[in-house]
């Protein structure tokens, strides 16, 4: 007796978080990401902090807005939102990050006030606070992914460095943009360092992909058969394309303008990046949803 | 007590009678299901055979959709039932990603989660779920695990073939099935292409995202 075929059952559904969600992850690895990278710089070049200062909070607050956003869009009740701060389930990452995003918030709007009035104390008093908030809404959502025990290839521990080398390449690659459009504002040895931490990120978060590619299919028969989707199926040129903007164009484009400090295509880097992550985070978010749980 | 759930396997005719109670029951909307059975065909003519599959939520006793729901919609009731409140339901289909068994529906009507109550409206006046009364074999057995004599426990003292699905999660799920198999039981031990089969038409629905 061989093989078995379904042959009778309901129409079950595919794929429940789609794009919103995708868009959720990629812009909240812009906002946490330039926040973190901005306190570096901050602390790291005194001399050249107006640019962060002045960007930090303008980043997150546009990024993080996009991120709040399309995750109340997601609801299918959206005016009951408020509900998870009056009724919290806190073993649920999906509250604990309700609640850190909001400290988060709270952190950004201090910095912006801190930066329109030039009281820069303001902000930095708030560093270290800001520090922990904006670290825990990087990785949250790799604990909404851990809790989501039905689609095995995300309940890798991996996922929270993940997130926070996609929030490293997001920041730096957001940097090195606004560098650009403003014509090389910063000083060469700052566009050299972020220039460094978007092709360290991008190259550890490439082998971190490569490695799930070769060895998740030994976590499961689930996760081996969502690694084929990701390689082969459906999604696989956001996938692949993902692989290609995110990590090879930044790594090669970077490491070129690094080496010869010629930095007049590294915006193509930056904007590849950012593409890419948003392409491969899609991939990633929809291939283990293609799979029949039941 | 601790309600839970037994298909014995072998006496199930895939007649579809629990699947059609309980959508009466429950009022649950065209395109959704709280209990459905599955036909799998397996082997090659003239050596085939066709199972029937009941499906419905777990009641788990880790459950993670009940971990997940950030407003404790998804509740236990001290009888073990992982129960819904639709009122308190943000609809962010978190607990659908964290079911492993593909248990839970956004109820296009209401837009909150819904799914298998074990019929806790009719448990709490004294009756047995929809299903378990519809099934003309008696496949389904209900009752209280923590009450030794209960048939379900008599049952699952009397077979070793019992199985839960995906035991290796260990979501300790309340429901089990005697005479099962991987194939009945394991959703990746079987193809499930999309198309017009024998009966009717298998296919996934479209993202169910939209508003
Ligand atoms: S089967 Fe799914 S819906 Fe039911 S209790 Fe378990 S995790 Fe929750
Ligand atoms: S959809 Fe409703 S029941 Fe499900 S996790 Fe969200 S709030 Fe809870």
């Amino acid at each position: 007796m061989i093989g078995a075929e379904v042959t009778f059952d309901v129409p079950i559904p595919k794929v429940i978080w789609g794009w919103l969600v995708s868009t959720n992850m990629w812009a909240k690895s812009i906002a946490t990401g330039s926040f973190l990278l901005g306190l570096y710089f901050i602390k790291r070049y005194p001399q050249q902090d107006n640019f962060f200062r002045k960007w930090l909070p303008i980043l997150g607050l546009i990024f993080i807005g996009i991120t709040l956003l399309v995750t109340v869009l997601d609801l299918h009740h959206m005016f009951r939102f408020w509900k998870i701060f009056l009724h919290p389930h806190f073993t649920s990452a999906v509250t604990l990050g309700a609640w850190v995003v909001s400290g988060f918030v709270i952190v950004l709007l201090i910095a912006f006030w801190s930066w329109a009035t030039g009281k820069k104390q303001l902000f930095d008093r708030i560093m270290i606070p800001g520090f922990v908030l904006a670290f825990f809404s990087t990785i949250y959502t790799a604990g909404i992914m851990g809790e989501a025990t039905a689609r095995e290839v995300w309940v890798f521990p991996a996922e929270m460095v993940s997130m926070l080398l996609s929030a490293l390449i997001a920041g730096s690659s957001a940097y090195l943009l606004l560098d650009a459009i403003y014509n090389n504002v910063l000083q060469e040895q700052v566009r050299r360092e972020l220039g460094y931490i978007l092709f360290g990120s991008s190259g550890l978060m490439a082998a971190m992909f490569i490695g799930e590619l070769m060895f998740a299919k030994m976590h499961s028969e689930f996760s081996h058969e969502v690694i084929k989707v990701l390689a082969f199926g459906e999604v696989a040129p956001f996938f692949w394309l993902g692989m290609l903007f995110t990590f090879i164009v930044p790594m090669v484009l970077v490491g070129i303008a690094n080496e010869y400090r010629n930095y007049r295509y590294a915006w193509i880097a930056s904007l590849s990046a950012l593409i890419g992550l948003w392409l491969i985070k899609h991939a990633w978010l929809i291939a283990p949803q293609s799979l029949p749980l039941s | 007590m601790k309600l839970g759930f037994l298909v014995d396997l072998s006496r199930c005719i895939g007649c579809m009678a629990c699947a059609v109670a309980c959508k009466a029951e429950n009022d649950v909307p065209l395109h959704s299901w709280r209990l459905r059975v599955k036909y799998i065909d397996q082997g090659e003519f003239p050596d085939v055979k066709r199972h029937f599959v009941p499906l419905r939520c777990n009641h788990c006793e880790n459950a993670p959709c009940e971990r997940i729901c950030p407003v404790s919609a998804l509740h236990y009731l001290p009888n073990g039932i992982v129960n819904v409140d639709h009122e308190r339901c943000i609809g962010c289909a978190s607990c659908m990603m964290a079911c492993p068994y593909n248990a839970i529906y956004l109820d296009p009507i209401t837009n909150s989660a819904d799914k298998c109550t074990f019929c806790a409206h009719r448990i709490e006046v004294g009756m047995m779920p929809a299903c378990v009364v519809a099934c003309p074999t008696h496949a389904n057995i209900f009752g209280d695990l923590d009450d030794p004599e209960s048939e379900i426990s008599k049952y699952l003292k009397n077979h070793k073939d019992v199985m839960v699905r995906k035991p290796e999660l260990n979501t300790k799920p309340k429901h089990f099935y005697v005479r099962g198999s991987t194939v009945a039981l394991d959703p990746l031990a079987s193809e499930r292409p999309e198309g017009f089969t024998l009966f009717t038409e298998v296919k996934y629905l479209e993202h169910i995202g939209g508003h």
